[in-house]
């Protein structure tokens, strides 16, 4: 355990952000790190609880929190690295961009401030990588089997590699330019630099898995193909389809949904798009239409590429604000108020707004009508939203960027010629063993259980293994 | 013949009794002996039981010589002269057929061994002097007369011990079992009278004992209390030649030496006939039978009484002893012919000429006597037996723990322990023997050398052997780092063995079984001079023989072994000592059955060597492969044992088991417990150099010192584990098989552990290949980085995907959410996910459903506020739990209705009143635990129930303390401490060491509240049935039978896991037993331990309870979350700390516990509903309505079978009485109805009370505070005298009781046991006599003076006046005593200030408080664990430090005025009251004699002490003596 009573004696310490000023002219990370003394005190705090929640309740991956917590206490980072390094595909990505369940449901989250759980994550992840001992584990058997995993997001790469480790050849199959998927694309550089994922896919190839970029399965390779010539086939396709927000005008131009503005983004920065297909926010008054995760995503890339003003609006109404170092809801992640690094760059929020409109001259966005609302309830406990009379407003804005969630899979082509079954909320069906309708394809991640935290999917991705591991042997 | 019925299982019954002797000195017979002795017995009555049926005793008997005149006056036919014929005692068949067939076996036998066959004599008896069960099995009991020509004497003795083996095993083989056929007696010099009786039956039945002319001197009686009431009319006591109280806790191993070495006995006595004196023992029989029987077979066999005892029961000789060099030669090479016979005993012993008494090396039961000028000796459990005038009496004495006593009628003298050792430990020259024999290796136990590590293939051996982080982390290296086991907290709700689904350790499926009760736990730390781990290994020799060679062993210190060691006896050349190697691989096949070859070839091999002259063989795993698995070396050595003990070799060498396996204290402690004489953990000691590396093992902490520091930590835990189960030494443990398996198939248990008990079977030799093949292969398997790991364990810490618990983290959130929100859907979630057996099989109730019922409509069900009446939450002591959180309890409890228990810390007497809002915060039950903290008389008053807790199911069979800094100023005063001073509860309730010592307990309690109910808790484990009978006839109303699962503050992590079994089994073999022996109706039965849900609560129900406790969940509901901290005070919700910033965390409110109770109650109610019962009453014992879920599909599980557990009551009943009326007539044809629940309590029997006359003459004192002074004669017989007067007055007056001296009462005579009990302040008791055992038990501020009658001529500080256990657990007052004390004398005095004129051994053990003054010598182990209080000591030999236990206290010299004021004032008022001479003589020689008193101060005490005074600006504090003055300290 940590050192005992070392949550009496140290305070709870995060390293925060870099200034404003500063990181608003670049793209490079905004978190800082603390240092390694310091983490020491921090992981002194963990107290190595009989029931830890923060792995077993908070954790999706069910990391093994406390132990690699009390090694950092004794220094010993390599047997840190090898306790996280268990449960965790890629812990330098969710040490970056995790919300971090586990410090919500850290026992000391009861009546005071959690472990700072990621922060030591990173520090360990990190620390591995400078020591040079991340390195591939290359299977000690070869099965002789063949994987192919079509989709490269969180849940495909955690699933390619332990399927690789298990001894099978596996492909991954990514539409996009590079592997990544909503890592590389939906979440900005300055959140996690493209490179942190690229160092880690060189450990990936190292270990003998092998990455087909820009081919889009059902249309450069058949379905029935990619059957044939493997053994299994896992699909982690995502689950890309935005939620329009339905009012007239959305189809103008300048309205467009967040994960395409944020692709677009990073592309640009990383030089893959002419100038000319670059949507920038540039001296644009920009409305970002969702108050979550993606949303935020949205305000600090419009306020990099140099936004006159931006706006995010949220539908729902706005959490109760909570000061304190601890959980009111502990063990569950509260629904308290939360402000990104991005909201901290500029922005103004605002809650229970409902877009009524949009419109501009010719098809350009122009303008939005907007009025509050407020919840209420129909008799059968059903949120109800209600409009309050004379709130209504305009606003004039030049782009809107719609952030507000996704809800199913991207109907493919693909989707069509396995025969898969969905279910009613528009993503793929499995069975307990990740099996879907069709023998020998299998899915998880977001593209089963719909948008998600990149844990979640990473986890499905592991269990998938396993039961592909099962159905190969 | 085995009885054996559902879970019951008559090898563990138990009994304890009273016994004792008298004789006549110059050997004259005369009939007054035989009188007296059955007066003495009439007077112990009160030691024994009756069953069920109210009359039935458990027994009672006389041995006798053989009353030569009165036979020949009483037979038909000429006897030869007296001591030329042999006189037998028969009880033969009451069946006609068998009666005629067992005459003619016996006359037939006579004539075939060449004896004459000279006559029968009908016994008259009178049979209306027996209860109904007694009657039932009634044999025909006769005697009859033979001669062998003209032998006599002593040959002639061992021809009739010959002819009665032979009748024996002819009766055995004509079928008769020994309740058909029974010699309780065949000599020419003694005979026995015994039977189903009580004593007061005893003339009665036996009209021969009343004729004038039947005469003795010697007399030797026994009383017995048995835990159950079958009628066994054989077992009575006395045997032929011993009458034992007490228990052999070692039986197990002491029979299967025997039967090994009965097939090397020879003696020069026998010749020839030596083969028909085999088998020795019979198994069937009683521990003190088949003890009875060995005795015999050495005196026989030519060695004299005592030397034949003294091997037995040897006394302890280690080197803290102060005995005679060639005393301790005697013990040390004896040691190596023979193992003791472990366990508390009086035992009175005789062969007709001489007769003697000899107590066990703890002293564990009493023994006192007297000699008188006329020449009797008296000898008995209690003192004041028999009328002796005063002025008759030379000596009044006791045994002492280790000590002796004969007396010769043929010397005609008394021989005393040293002049009878002196004699015995010198016939030969055992210490040149010794010393020229004994192999003792140099460099053996030496320092270890740093073992190589080998570090690529480590983590490949430590998976293949199961390791863990935890083993790792949790359990070896706290154990290198500071020498003792881990200690953990909480409960142990891991998924059982069985149940879990990742391979198991075959340690894991074994539970250390422990004392409770029938015999006390020792205290291994503090009374560690008893223990010893050393022992012999090698090859024993004949028994009945005395040689050199017989010490030609190797003696071990004790039984684990480094590297280094093994290599010494590997590899050094010793004449007569050779060590071979066995390997224990097995290889891997796919069809499997290769480990039952490999057992077979293991045992074959072993075998081999061992004719071949090898002297150790050593089993070993080292060197394991892919293909190579290791057999699970428990396995290797049980089948081993099994095999050598069947072939009649195990004595001829030593196994030690060299195995990566063994890492933590249980699995050392079964392998030693199934046999093995040494254990190296090899891979433990390569472990600790990886952990060096690592830097678990701090730099300054040499390999050499980790390694010495784990091996210390085992050797304590080995200690610990014997020590709870009452045995003392590690020679009679090992092979001791003291566990009981679970899960495990008989098939198995029957091949290789064929001792232990396994009653739900489980898997077997197939199931436990797989599992180890498993294991291993995980550890060979490479095509995974994540195998390479070791798992995290998660037993001790929740893992997701390790070990399953049965409280997930997803419950604790729910249940809080329910309590907190008073929804009872997140209620039903909660106990959704705690019931779910498909993802969560814990515990073997997971395996119950439900049989379909007539369902009713909920609303007519009982009100949830009655069925919460039932529940109580359970004892968790103000100490371990916050101030907050345990009033939080205790007043949701209260508004409830229901009860909750203050623990064993006491309670703050603010409590008692009510608060402000209505609310009350007094725990209805007050625990009584061995420590007795703030057990007052106030505290006893102010209680709905006592609980006498005798075992605790986290770590049964031992004790506990609270370290210093726990003990704050508001835990000090509610507990009579002093704060910053630890607080040690000792291992056993210091006055039950015996069933009769506990059925006195809850007589005095009785006494103490006689409007308070009394209950028993126990914890489950094999056997817990019986144990419940007895407390049921020592007449508790209620027993608790505690799950071994069960929470605590803090306890060694190898107890929580291993010790104690389940409630589901021990409640259902507790329902079973007292339904058989119909004691049901009278007592209700709780149970705890990991209760959780409604479902829980009516599989109790239903398997018998009627009343519930809760613990774990109790804190849960106000906030706890399982952090399994609470032994470390950093709680972090502020439940389980007493420091002030984290009792602010607290927010538990008695609103959340109360939901808890009242949802857990409306699923009772749903449950109940559904299955048809209206009334919770009509549920109790329904077993019928249960049965074992036969879909689970769990590979282990499948294997299991609750028909046992399930048996209903009604089967059982009909089963038994089917049994009775096949053995006798149909006279049992009318069967009552059996209760199956509490119908009817009994009523405490008053009837010898005095208190009722005292309390009636002192109204005027009670009601008014008038003095009064009142007179009274006294007996043995009234026991506790002055409790319940004392109730009156603490009922009225609290703690501050009357003004001193206000109720004077001058008594005479005898007086019983706890005389003075929890006496109140104002009460002040002359007694002119004696009194016996726990005189001023738990003294609550009253005076007790006691001195010898007028008239005596003894020098009274010369002579025992008082029993043993003196002033325990006394909290105030003052007693003077003119004369000697017992042992343990103030044990646990936490304020009581004392004068005594000499002690026994263990003076002011544990003492927190409180002013000792012994004006004379004390025994050994003065002050162990003494943390408070003072002592004084007047030491004229200046040698009181070699007796005194110097580990926390000093001893320091007079020299403050203040002290010697104090000492002055004190003895002073000790002439006064009790006029002792030699007070009056000190007093004369003052100034001579104050140097040679000491002062004995407990450190920590001092310390406290000087802390106090500075804050208290240096008022009179450090006068320390003066209890007031103390606890006043302890306020400031």
């Amino acid at each position: 355990m940590g050192e005992l009573r070392g949550f009496l004696k140290y305070q709870q310490k995060v390293s925060g952000y870099r200034d404003v000023k500063e990181r608003l002219k670049d793209y490079r990370e905004v978190i800082q790190r603390l240092p390694r003394e310091e983490l020491i005190e921090q992981a002194a705090r963990c107290m190595d609880c009989g029931t830890p929640f923060c792995h077993s309740f908070g954790c999706t991956l069910a990391n093994l929190i406390p132990e690699w917590n009390d090694a950092v206490y004794r220094g010993l980072w390599d047997e840190a690295y090898d306790r996280l390094e268990l449960t965790s595909n890629f812990p330098e990505i969710t040490g970056r961009i995790c919300p971090a369940p586990c410090e919500s449901s850290c026992t000391l989250s009861i009546n005071d401030a959690p472990v700072s759980i990621k922060e030591i994550e990173l520090a360990i992840i990190e620390h591995a990588f400078s020591q040079d001992w991340v390195i591939p584990q290359i299977p000690r058997q070869e099965s002789g089997k063949k994987v192919a995993v079509v989709g490269s997001g969180p849940a495909g790469l955690a699933a390619a590699q332990q399927l690789r480790r298990m001894g099978h050849q596996v492909t991954v199959y990514e539409k996009d330019s590079a592997p990544g998927g909503i890592l590389r694309f939906g979440i900005p550089e300055f959140k996690l630099e493209k490179a942190v994922i690229d160092r880690r896919l060189e450990i990936f190839q190292q270990e003998g898995i092998e990455f087909e970029t820009n081919v889009v399965v059902g249309e450069d390779l058949s379905a029935r193909y990619l059957k044939r010539t493997h053994d299994a086939v896992v699909l982690t396709l995502g689950c890309r389809v935005p939620r329009p927000v339905p009012v007239p005008g959305s189809q103008s131009d300048g309205v467009y949904f967040a994960l395409d503005y944020l692709t677009q983004a990073t592309k640009n920065l990383y030089g893959e798009l002419s100038p000319q297909e670059f949507i920038s926010a540039k001296d644009k008054t920009v409305l970002v239409l969702g108050g979550g995760d993606t949303g935020a995503d949205c305000v600090g890339t419009a306020n990099r590429q140099g936004a006159k003003k931006v706006y995010q609006f949220e539908i729902m109404p706005k959490p109760d604000e909570w000061g304190k170092s601890w959980n009111p809801e502990w063990p569950y992640y509260p629904k308290i108020y939360r402000s990104s690094s991005s909201h901290h760059e500029g922005c103004e929020r605002r809650w229970q707004i409902k877009t009524k409109q949009l419109y501009g001259r010719g098809v350009s966005i122009e303008k939005g009508i907007f009025c509050e609302i407020q919840w209420t309830k129909d008799p059968s406990g059903r949120p109800l939203q209600q409009e309050i009379p004379g709130t209504e407003f305009s606003l004039d804005i030049d782009m809107v960027l719609i952030a507000a969630g996704f809800v199913q899979v991207e109907p493919s082509k693909l989707l069509k010629d396995f025969g898969l079954q969905l279910n009613e909320r528009g993503t793929i069906s499995i069975d307990e063993n990740f099996h879907t309708s069709t023998e020998g394809v299998f899915a998880a991640g977001d593209a089963v259980s719909g948008a998600s935290l990149v844990v979640k999917a990473m986890n499905q991705g592991r269990g998938l293994a396993d039961k592909v591991n099962e159905y190969l042997h | 013949m085995k009885e054996h019925t559902g879970l019951y299982d008559r090898t563990f019954e138990h009994d304890a009794c009273g016994v004792g002797f008298i004789a006549n000195i110059n050997g004259d017979k005369t009939h007054s002996i035989i009188e007296n002795s059955i007066r003495a017995l009439i007077n112990l009555e009160h030691r024994g039981a009756v069953g069920g049926d109210m009359k039935t005793g458990d027994g009672a008997g006389i041995l006798l010589q053989i009353p030569d005149e009165f036979l020949r006056a009483n037979l038909e036919f000429e006897l030869p002269a007296a001591g030329r014929y042999g006189a037998g005692v028969f009880f033969l068949p009451s069946d006609e057929k068998l009666f005629t067939s067992s005459t003619a076996l016996v006359e037939e036998t006579t004539a075939a061994e060449g004896g004459l066959f000279l006559g029968w004599r009908k016994v008259p008896i009178n049979r209306s002097a027996l209860g109904e069960t007694a009657l039932q099995s009634l044999p025909v009991i006769q005697q009859a007369f033979f001669s062998f020509e003209e032998l006599q004497g002593e040959v002639l003795e061992r021809k009739l011990y010959i002819l009665r083996k032979c009748m024996e095993s002819a009766a055995a083989r004509a079928g008769m079992d020994i309740n058909q056929f029974y010699i309780p007696s065949l000599s020419a010099r003694t005979m026995v009278y015994k039977g189903m009786f009580v004593s007061t039956q005893f003339t009665d039945f036996y009209p021969d004992v009343r004729d004038k002319s039947f005469k003795s001197a010697i007399a030797l009686v026994h009383q017995r209390y048995s835990t159950n009431t079958f009628p066994s009319w054989s077992l009575s006591q006395p045997f032929r030649h011993i009458a034992h109280n007490g228990e052999i806790n070692t039986l197990r191993r002491n029979m299967n030496n025997m039967r090994a070495r009965e097939s090397s006995i020879s003696s020069p006595y026998f010749g020839e006939e030596i083969s028909k004196i085999t088998p020795i023992v019979n198994p069937d029989t009683s521990d003190s039978a088949i003890f009875d029987s060995v005795y015999e077979l050495l005196v026989q066999g030519g060695r004299d009484l005592p030397h034949a005892m003294m091997m037995m029961v040897p006394e302890a000789f280690g080197t803290r002893y102060h005995i005679s060099e060639d005393k301790r030669a005697f013990y040390e090479y004896q040691a190596a012919v023979m193992e003791p016979w472990d366990g508390p005993a009086a035992i009175v012993f005789t062969d007709g000429i001489r007769i003697g008494a000899t107590l066990d090396r703890n002293g564990l039961r009493p023994g006192r006597y007297v000699i008188t000028k006329s020449g009797q000796v008296v000898l008995a459990s209690e003192a004041g037996v028999v009328d002796i005038p005063p002025e008759d009496v030379v000596e009044k004495g006791r045994l002492a723990p280790g000590r002796m006593f004969v007396v010769d009628t043929e010397k005609q003298r008394v021989i005393k322990d040293n002049a009878l050792k002196a004699s015995v430990s010198r016939r030969r020259p055992y210490r040149r023997w010794l010393e020229k024999n004994r192999i003792e290796l140099k460099g053996l136990f030496g320092l270890p050398h740093p073992v190589d590590l080998d570090k690529e293939t480590l983590s490949t051996r430590q998976r293949a052997f199961g390791y863990s982080i935890e083993d790792m982390i949790t359990i070896i290296t706290p154990m290198a780092l500071k020498g003792q086991e881990p200690i953990g907290s909480m409960g142990n709700d891991a998924a059982l063995a069985v149940l879990s689904e990742r391979p198991q350790l075959l340690y894991d499926y074994f539970k250390q079984m422990f004392a409770q009760v029938t015999n006390p736990p020792i205290d291994a730390y503090r009374e560690s001079l008893v223990m010893s781990l050393m022992s012999f290994v090698g090859r024993e020799r004949n028994l009945l023989e005395e040689t050199p060679e017989h010490c030609r062993q190797l003696k071990l210190a004790h039984p684990i072994l480094t590297n280094d060691d093994l290599h010494h006896l590997r590899n050094t050349y010793i004449p007569d000592f050779k060590g071979e190697t066995v390997s224990i691989l097995f290889p891997r096949s796919e069809e499997g059955g290769e480990l039952q070859k490999a057992l077979e070839r293991v045992c074959t091999e072993v075998e081999q060597k061992i004719d071949a002259g090898c002297e150790l063989v050593i089993l070993s795993d080292r060197n394991i492969e892919a293909d190579k698995i290791p057999i699970p070396a428990l396995l290797a050595m049980g089948a081993v044992q099994q095999h050598l003990v069947q072939r009649g070799k195990r004595h001829l060498s030593g196994i030690v088991v060299e195995t990566g396996e063994a890492r933590e204290v249980h699995h050392f402690a079964t392998l030693v417990g199934y046999g093995a004489s040494g254990v190296n953990p090899y891979l433990v000691f390569e472990s600790l150099v990886d952990l060096k590396q690592r830097g678990y093992i701090p730099q300054d902490l040499t390999i050499e010192e980790a390694t010495e520091n784990y091996i210390n930590a085992v050797k304590k835990g080995l200690l610990k584990v014997m020590s709870k189960m009452g045995i003392s030494t590690l020679r009679s443990y090992r092979g001791s098989q003291m566990y009981e398996a679970l899960g495990l198939n008989s098939e198995l248990m029957q091949s290789y552990f064929p001792a232990t008990p396994s009653r739900i079977e489980g898997i077997g030799l197939p199931t436990i290949e797989q599992e180890t093949i498993q294991r291993h292969s995980s550890g060979f398997r490479f095509d995974e980085k994540r195998l390479d790991h070791l798992d995290s364990g998660g037993i001790y810490r929740y893992r997701e995907n390790s070990t399953k618990h049965r409280f997930t983290p997803l419950a604790i959130v729910k249940l809080q959410e329910a309590v907190r929100n008073g929804s009872y859907s997140a209620f039903k979630e909660y106990s959704a996910e705690i019931n779910d057996i498909e993802h969560n099989l814990c515990s073997l109730r997971g395996l119950f459903n439900f049989k379909q019922g007539q369902s009713v409509p909920v609303e007519e069900v009982e009100p949830a506020e009655e069925i919460i009446k039932r529940f109580a939450s359970a004892a968790m002591s103000f100490g371990s739990l916050s101030q907050e959180a345990h009033t939080t309890i205790a007043i949701a409890m209260n508004r409830l209705g229901a009860m909750s228990n203050s623990g064993e810390g006491g309670e703050d007497n603010q409590r008692y009143s009510t608060l402000e809002n209505g609310d009350t915060a007094l725990s209805k039950v007050k625990q009584i635990a061995s420590g007795r903290f703030g057990v007052t008389g106030e505290y006893l008053v102010n209680a709905e129930e006592l609980q006498i807790k005798m075992a605790q199911g986290a770590k049964p069979g031992e004790g506990g303390q609270l370290p210093g800094y726990k003990v704050n100023d508001v835990i000090a005063r509610v507990r009579h401490s002093t704060p910053g001073v630890m607080l040690i509860s000792p291992p056993p309730h210091h006055d039950i060491y015996s069933i009769e010592d506990l059925a006195q307990l809850i007589y005095d309690l009785k006494h103490a509240n006689p409007k308070a109910r009394v209950s028993v808790k126990l914890v489950s484990e094999v056997g817990v049935g019986t144990i419940a009978a007895g407390v049921a006839k020592g007449k508790a109303d209620m027993v608790l039978i505690s799950s071994g699962e069960g929470g605590t503050g803090a306890s060694p992590l190898s107890s929580l896991r291993h010790a104690g079994s389940y409630w589901e089994l021990g409640l259902a073999e507790t329902q079973q037993t007292l339904v058989k022996n119909n004691l049901r109706g009278n007592i209700r039965v709780q149970v705890d331990g990991q209760l959780r849900t409604g479902r829980d609560l009516v599989i109790a129900a239903l398997l018998g309870a009627e009343e519930f406790g809760f613990g774990t969940v109790t804190l849960v509901s106000i906030g706890c979350v399982l952090m399994r901290q609470c032994h470390l005070n950093s709680c972090p919700v502020g439940i389980a700390t007493q420091d002030p910033e984290l009792r602010d965390r607290f927010k538990g409110k008695p609103e959340h516990l109360m939901n808890f109770m009242l949802f857990l109650a409306r699923e009772v109610r749903e449950i109940m509903a559904s299955l048809g019962f209206r009334r919770f009453d009509e549920m109790v014992g329904r077993v019928d309505m249960l049965n074992m879920n036969k879909a689970i599909t769990h590979y282990k599980a499948k294997g299991l079978d609750f028909s046992n557990l399930l048996q209903p009551s009604s089967q059982l009943m009909s089963r038994i009485s089917n049994q009775t009326s096949s053995q006798t007539s149909s006279r049992a044809s009318h069967k009552p109805a059996v209760p199956i629940r509490c119908m009817e309590q009994i009523k405490p029997d008053f009837s010898a009370s005095l208190d009722w006359r005292l309390i009636e003459e002192a109204q005027s004192a009670i009601e008014d505070r008038q003095p009064v002074l009142l007179k009274a004669e006294v007996r043995n017989y009234n026991r506790a005298i002055g409790a319940m007067l004392s109730s009156e007055i603490s009922r009225r007056y609290g703690e501050a009781g009357l003004p001193e001296d206000c109720i004077t009462v001058e008594m005479r005579g005898s007086a019983g046991q706890s005389f003075g009990a929890f006496l109140a302040h104002g009460v002040s008791f002359r007694l002119e006599g004696e009194a016996n055992d726990y005189f001023g038990k738990g003294l609550s501020g009253g005076k007790l003076v006691v001195r010898p009658p007028e008239g005596s001529k003894f020098l009274a500080h010369k002579n025992i006046i008082t029993g043993n256990v003196n002033l325990f657990g006394a909290t105030g007052g003052e007693a003077y005593i003119n004369g000697t004390a017992g042992e343990r004398f103030a044990v646990r005095n936490s304020g009581a200030t004392a004068v005594v004129e000499g002690v026994g051994d263990h003076g002011c053990e544990y003492m927190t408080g409180g002013a000792v003054i012994v004006l004379g010598q004390t025994g050994i182990n003065f002050a162990a664990g003494m943390s408070g209080g003072v002592a004084y000591v007047l030491d004229e030999n200046q040698l009181f430090d070699t007796r005194c236990n110097l580990e926390m206290v000093d001893i320091e010299q007079i020299t403050e005025k203040r002290d010697e004021d104090f000492l002055k004032r004190y003895i002073q008022r000790h002439i006064e009251y009790t006029g002792s001479r030699h007070a009056q003589d000190l007093m004369q020689m003052w100034d001579e004699l104050v140097p040679l008193f000491v002062k004995v101060m407990p450190l920590d005490y001092r310390s406290a002490l000087l802390k106090a005074a500075s804050e208290a600006d240096g008022e009179s504090i450090a006068s320390t003596h003066n209890s007031e003055q103390i606890k006043t300290a302890g306020r400031s």
